[in-house]
């Protein structure tokens, strides 16, 4: 019984990712150990930092819907094999964008709000498609061109901050607060029965409704993965771009449209650093932030419904980190180190051999008794 | 030994000086199962020119890799100067001073020439490379034996025949003695064919010792002091050059194929469904690959090419299915126009495809079995409603191909991967086959599969075949061609040089001899049969 549970391989994924993490989370100790007067203070900090008070908790979360967002983002690139670092720049024009309407459009907030998010996911969409458009036409690696596209964002989004949005003569790089009309709601319904959460977050912890929007483009992104014609050809790209093109799908249009998509979720991840987080568009808005979602993505093995579960933990990992900073003598850089190494654990592929070795030997068991007629020598072909 | 002046290059050296390379009953045995050499014995003397002939998958390259050290035979001996040596890597055989030139150059494509002759061995000088000394080496080594390159040439904008040239003499520059070089005319244009033979005739007069692979018997005569015919992982005889006649060789290389029965009735001729005409292609390296080809396929036959892989008929098949354009000429199939179209425009015209390597393009391998079943047809009803993907008919279909097609699995939602060659074949050739094609053109479609899957494929095609399907089959095992076709064309080097309307009275000795080159129909003749 336990070894068939064992057997299946949501089972093994978590398994494995919770010896990851302990035997990570006793080295991080060891560490602290090493470098701290009072270790068990500061790991505890580390450890249970984010569910001390309900304003931590609260960064914790909206911090969890940014990541979710570029998770999603990178895992609908990487599902189709390719590489992409160009959240940054999808983020920052969708923020901008998103900002400026948030701030300058007369509507009232149930048009702007959407407005402001569709406007996002546009820019997001279009900005996207331009590697995918120069990866697939002309070849151009796509490291090296969303890098470059990164750059020509962040200067765009300087100059429309410094030169068209900043307050005239105000002496830092940061547009006035949103409009009431530009800021994402609480999640919590104003309605007389909650009156008392919904007071008790807007005012500590303020979580927006984006949460709820991400738990949709959760659903919607495996829905396209899993379900639909694009995402088919997404998936058989990734996984033979050979067997893609002979088969007939338009490899290069799956392309653009791979970076495109994932521009759309990145875009929206950039509004919500706006409109939600920080209610107003400063420079750097993307910092520490831009490529977590990578991590996000290799943690839930590009798989849209764990990209959820895996942000809450690394974002949980980098809360806790935040706060182990600030309460103890553990500098930063070693809680940095701390974090790498949990990240390293958990994702790399070869980790804990032993229990890899074990699984591949019980998969060629599995196979063994499956093709009976000739086993062995054809296996793999 | 005849007085004065050196020996005579050769067999004749036999007698008094041991072989320098000596393989004795070699036998090598993949960890797929795959035998590669059963029993070979084969020898090399110092000071010649030997060449290694026989069809792909002979052993041939199995064998040059066991001397050169990259694979270990599962038994057998091998002596180098009449010492046994155990090579653990090809290092040390480039130690025992043999070097190999492969098919596919191994170079560093941003680094230059005389970089790439000194890796590994660079002249340094506190840890840094010594430019000048590498260029001027390269230089001198290059004038020595006659290899003209440009030792500050990028190797990523050299031609082909500069790269081969560049890793012979990266070979020497390691101190090789012997040379072997496997298929190195393959990628080269008849010009740079002749610079090669004189390069290796000025190799072999400074004292080395040159092994060369290939197909093509006239260059076998042409440059060769001794030759060895290897045929399905055994060595069929050595002999010296001039005793060989091309016709003996071609005998020795196709050998008596074992005719399998199959059942089958008698072809019914239909309508033309394919006609291809004066389809040329040359490839990126200027290699006239496919040379005014022209042929048509009609419904309810078995068009079968026969030909030593190589001359052609990968690129053939990829031009026809849309995954290569062609150079020029026109492909018709029931009179629409599918050279230069896409894949999937190609499908839409009703042609299906087995393709050559299963596992490069004919699978993804960790995608589902029903998923692989549906790459043609997703897009459309009843796999498609709206705007998604109805999965409950992509598992129904699939449930009832996999019984269909006898596929072993318990489940069609299991990846590919999970199945041994024969069955992935047959997901395959189910894809293929429920297409409703009226065209089928099938790539080796048996190739590296067991007997019972081999059987199931060859039935099927056949099938196909009498109820209407036009097929063109290109495959490398002769006896398949032969057995299953109605109507054989022969091809050498881009060309048609036979077509055999009968192909159940045709000898495939006759036909090797088409295959080879050495005889050709006369242009009249064939566009009758055509």
């Amino acid at each position: 019984m336990i070894r068939k549970l064992y057997m299946k391989p949501f089972v093994r994924e978590f398994l494995r990712i919770l010896l990851a993490i302990t035997i990570s989370l006793g080295l991080g100790f060891i560490i602290t150990l090493l470098v701290s007067d009072d270790p068990v203070g500061a790991y505890q900090a580390f450890l249970t930092g984010p569910l001390t008070r309900i304003n931590r908790t609260g960064e914790w979360i909206k911090e969890t819907i940014t990541l979710t967002l570029l998770g999603l983002s990178v895992a609908l690139v990487f599902k189709a094999n390719l590489f992409s670092l160009g959240q940054e720049g999808q983020m920052l024009l969708g923020a901008l964008v998103s900002g400026s309407i948030s701030l300058f459009v007369p509507l009232p907030a149930i048009l702007r709000i959407p407005l402001a998010l569709i406007a996002a996911m546009v820019v997001g969409y279009l900005f996207g498609a331009l590697p995918g458009y120069l990866k697939a036409h002309l070849n151009a690696n796509e490291i090296v061109s969303t890098l470059m596209l990164n750059a020509i964002a962040l200067r765009l989004y300087d100059y429309f901050l410094i030169f068209h949005i900043k307050p005239e003569g105000a002496g830092y790089n940061a547009s006035d607060f949103f409009p009431k009309e530009g800021i994402l709601p609480t999640f919590i319904p104003n309605v007389p029965f909650l009156a008392e959460a919904y007071e008790l977050f807007s005012r500590r912890a303020n979580i927006t409704i984006m949460l709820y929007i991400a738990i949709a483009v959760v659903i919607l992104t495996w829905y396209v993965m899993y379900r639909t014609p694009y995402g088919y050809e997404l998936r058989m790209l990734g996984a033979n771009s050979k067997f893609a093109s002979y088969g007939g799908i338009n490899t290069k249009k799956t392309i653009v449209l791979a970076f495109a998509v994932s521009g759309i979720v990145s875009g929206l991840a950039g509004a919500h650093l706006g409109m939600g987080i920080h209610e107003k568009l400063i420079a750097n808005i993307t910092i520490g932030i831009a490529f977590e979602g990578i991590v996000v993505a290799l943690l839930a093995r590009n798989n849209p419904i764990a990209v959820p579960f895996a942000a809450l933990a690394y974002g949980y990992l980098r809360a806790g980190a935040d706060i182990m900073e600030r309460t103890s003598d553990v500098s930063r850089e070693m809680v940095l180190v701390i974090q790498a190494i949990i990240i390293l654990l958990v994702t790399a592929e070869r980790v804990l051999p032993i229990i890899q070795q074990r699984v591949n030997a019980a998969r060629a068991n599995n196979n063994l008794s499956m093709n009976s007629e000739k086993p062995a020598l054809e296996e793999g072909g | 030994m005849p007085a004065g002046g050196k020996p005579p290059a050769g067999y004749l050296m036999e007698v008094c000086v041991p072989p320098i390379i000596e393989l004795k009953d070699i036998y090598k045995i993949y960890p797929n199962g795959v035998m590669a050499n059963k029993g070979v014995d084969f020898s090399v003397n110092a000071g010649e020119i030997h060449a290694l002939v026989g069809e792909n998958g002979a052993g041939k390259s199995t064998l040059m890799k066991i001397i050169y050290g990259m694979e270990k035979p599962t038994e057998g001996k091998v002596f180098v100067e009449g010492v046994e040596r155990h090579f653990n890597s090809s290092r040390d055989a480039i130690d025992a001073g043999i070097g190999m030139v492969h098919q596919n150059f191994m170079l560093v494509p941003s680094f230059t020439v005389a970089e790439n002759i000194v890796l590994g061995q660079e002249p340094t000088k506190n840890g840094l490379l010594k430019k000048r000394q590498a260029i001027d080496e390269t230089l001198q080594i290059s004038q020595q034996y006659g290899l003209r390159v440009d030792p500050e040439a990028i190797v990523d904008t050299i031609n082909v025949g500069m790269r081969q040239r560049v890793e012979i003499l990266k070979a020497l520059y390691r101190g090789a003695n012997i040379l072997i070089l496997d298929e190195p005319t393959a990628v080269l244009t008849p010009q740079e064919t002749q610079e090669l033979f004189s390069a290796i005739r000025k190799l072999v007069d400074q004292g080395k010792t040159v092994v060369f692979i290939t197909h093509k018997l006239r260059e076998v005569k042409e440059v060769s002091d001794r030759v060895t015919v290897m045929r399905k992982g055994k060595a069929i005889g050595t002999l010296p050059t001039e005793e060989a006649t091309r016709e003996s060789l071609a005998r020795m290389m196709v050998g008596r194929e074992v005719l399998m029965r199959v059942d089958k009735p008698p072809s019914e001729r239909g309508r033309k469904v394919m006609e291809v005409q004066n389809l040329s292609y040359v490839d990126e390296t200027g290699r006239r690959v496919l040379n005014n080809v022209s042929f048509n396929i009609y419904a309810g036959e078995i068009l079968g090419i026969a030909g030593v892989e190589g001359n052609g008929q990968t690129e053939l098949v990829e031009i026809l299915t849309g995954l290569r354009p062609a150079t020029s000429g026109d492909a018709l199939v029931n009179g629409n126009p599918v050279l230069n179209k896409t894949p999937r425009e190609v499908r839409m015209a009703k042609v299906s495809h087995i393709p050559e390597d299963r596992l490069t393009n004919g699978l993804a391998l960790e995608a589902s079995i029903n998923e692989n079943l549906i790459v043609d047809r997703y897009f459309r009803s009843p796999f498609r409603k709206g705007t998604s993907i109805d999965y409950k008919t992509v598992r129904d279909f699939g449930a009832q191909s996999i019984k269909e097609y006898g596929i072993l699995t318990p489940d069609g939602d299991l990846p590919v991967a999970s199945l041994s060659g024969g069955n992935m074949q047959k997901v395959i050739v189910a894809r293929e086959f429920t297409s409703d094609p009226e065209l089928l053109i099938a790539a080796q479609p048996t190739r590296g599969i067991d007997v019972g899957a081999t059987e199931f494929v060859r039935e099927q095609l056949v099938q196909k075949r009498t109820e209407g399907t036009a097929v063109l089959l290109v495959s490398a095992d002769l006896g398949e061609v032969m057995s299953l076709s109605d109507r054989i064309i022969a091809v050498y080097e881009g060309e048609i040089t036979g077509v055999f309307p009968d192909a159940e009275s045709l000898g495939e000795e006759e036909l090797g001899l088409y295959m080879l080159g050495i005889k050709k129909q006369p242009a009249e003749e064939m566009e009758v049969l055509l």
